[in-house]
């Protein structure tokens, strides 16, 4: 340990506060705390739609995290949410963050149910999902329309849907909905999908998903519920396809505006600049973690590393600044 | 305390929140998946007029998502 720590005594003031309580968020708070930063995590902060453990709860199965050979999302959220609340120090609070005001020697953040103080501020907000803005996509939201595969395919059994999308994101969609549904059409604007290549080769080894490359969806149509879409170029010979389904994974918006209100630097898709050694932002005393960054490589590995390079930043930045 | 009915699938992030919702305020219900029972997955499409989980029924509301405000305002809880 390099300096001590003062703490604040009233419960509504913090060393250290993370705004978002995904993987990131939460890992970043195991790890201020093991430095002795008594920390607040607010989950559904900033306007993330996910449920404390982020996104990645909404992966089907996770093969990439050391110590874990195979398991689902949800289940590694509940890991490193257990470990987390293992922690006196830290306390996770599913507030949303609506305000943050900078302070002499800190930072106010104000939810819509209470005011905190913190000496240090991370941001792990993460993304939300894009949304398909064509004809009939808002009509037909829940009604076919859906962007969560792995709630939402067990509804659409022995029915054929189409899979918007060409990342690796879409890939696992596409197979999940396999499992439930008779035929996906995977739709993809580009030249060819890329996800990794274990799920490019499991994509094409399955018989019912068939990939439709160069298109895109121009239209959305049904009565109550989706029968078609339209598309901007022949397949089959026809520009109309039948279908019930239409699930979307083109990406994800990034959720830096209240950093951006900080005066803290972004790059031209919103994704916070960082410091890629110590995810210090241009801003002293906030730090960023995850996918809100400008780090290029994004999976749960890799953030909840940048989560505890922060925490770990916070600490220096808290007890070298002497910030009380 | 009137019956709820709640209709989910296993793998849907939404459904166990709103499952750990009801055990916090001490809620019982009735679960039914979607993903195996067929009668339960036309049920939801009718009365919902939807395709998505998770479904709250309670009494003659129906609640399509996690959506704390309107599942704590027809419990009554504060």
């Amino acid at each position: 340990m390099k300096g001590k720590i003062s703490h604040a005594t009233n419960e509504k003031n913090f060393d250290f506060i993370i705004l978002g309580a995904g993987g990131v968020g939460l890992a970043a708070g195991m790890y201020a705390a093991r430095l002795g930063l008594k920390t607040l995590i607010l989950g559904h902060s900033h306007g993330s739609e996910l449920p404390i453990g982020g996104v990645i709860t909404t992966t089907n199965v996770v093969e990439n995290y050391p110590g874990f050979i195979k398991l689902t999302g949800q289940e590694i959220a509940h890991e490193i949410e257990k470990h987390t609340r293992s922690y006196d120090l830290v306390t996770i609070k599913q507030e949303k963050a609506t305000e943050i005001k900078k302070e002499k020697n800190g930072f106010i953040v104000n939810t819509e149910k209470s005011s905190y103080v913190g000496k240090a501020i991370l941001f792990a907000t993460g993304t939300k999902w894009r949304k398909l803005e064509v004809k009939g996509s808002n009509e037909f939201e829940n009604k076919g329309v859906a962007y969560c595969a792995l709630c939402d395919a067990p509804l659409f059994k022995g029915k054929v849907v189409a899979l918007v999308g060409g990342s690796d994101s879409a890939a696992k969609d596409a197979l999940v909905l396999a499992e439930h549904v008779k035929k996906v059409y995977i739709i993809y604007r580009g030249e060819q999908i890329h996800p990794e290549p274990i799920n490019l080769q499991r994509v094409k080894a399955n018989k019912k998903i068939e990939i439709v490359n160069k298109t895109n969806i121009t239209e959305i149509k049904g009565k109550q519920f989706v029968e078609s879409v339209l598309l901007d170029r022949p397949f089959k010979g026809s520009k109309e396809l039948k279908l019930e389904g239409v699930f979307v994974a083109i990406g994800h918006i990034v959720l830096s505006d209240l950093a951006k209100k900080l005066g803290v630097k972004t790059d031209e898709k919103g994704e916070i600049i960082i410091d890629h050694k110590t995810s210090e932002t241009n801003v002293p005393g906030i730090f960023a973690a995850g996918d809100v960054t400008d780090k290029p490589f994004k999976q749960l590995i890799t953030g909840v590393a940048d989560g505890c390079t922060a925490a770990y930043s916070a600490y220096e930045y808290i007890t070298k600044n002497k910030v009380m | 305390m009137t019956k709820v009915k709640i209709y989910t699938t296993p793998s849907c992030t939404w459904c166990k929140r709103t499952k750990d919702f009801f055990k916090e305020h001490n809620v019982e219900y009735e679960e039914f998946n979607v993903a195996s029972d067929g009668k339960a997955r036309q049920e939801i499409v009718q009365k919902s007029g939807q395709l998505g989980v998770p479904v709250t029924i309670i009494g003659n509301k129906v609640i399509v998502g996690f959506d704390e405000p309107a599942l704590k305002s027809t419990l009554g809880i504060k």
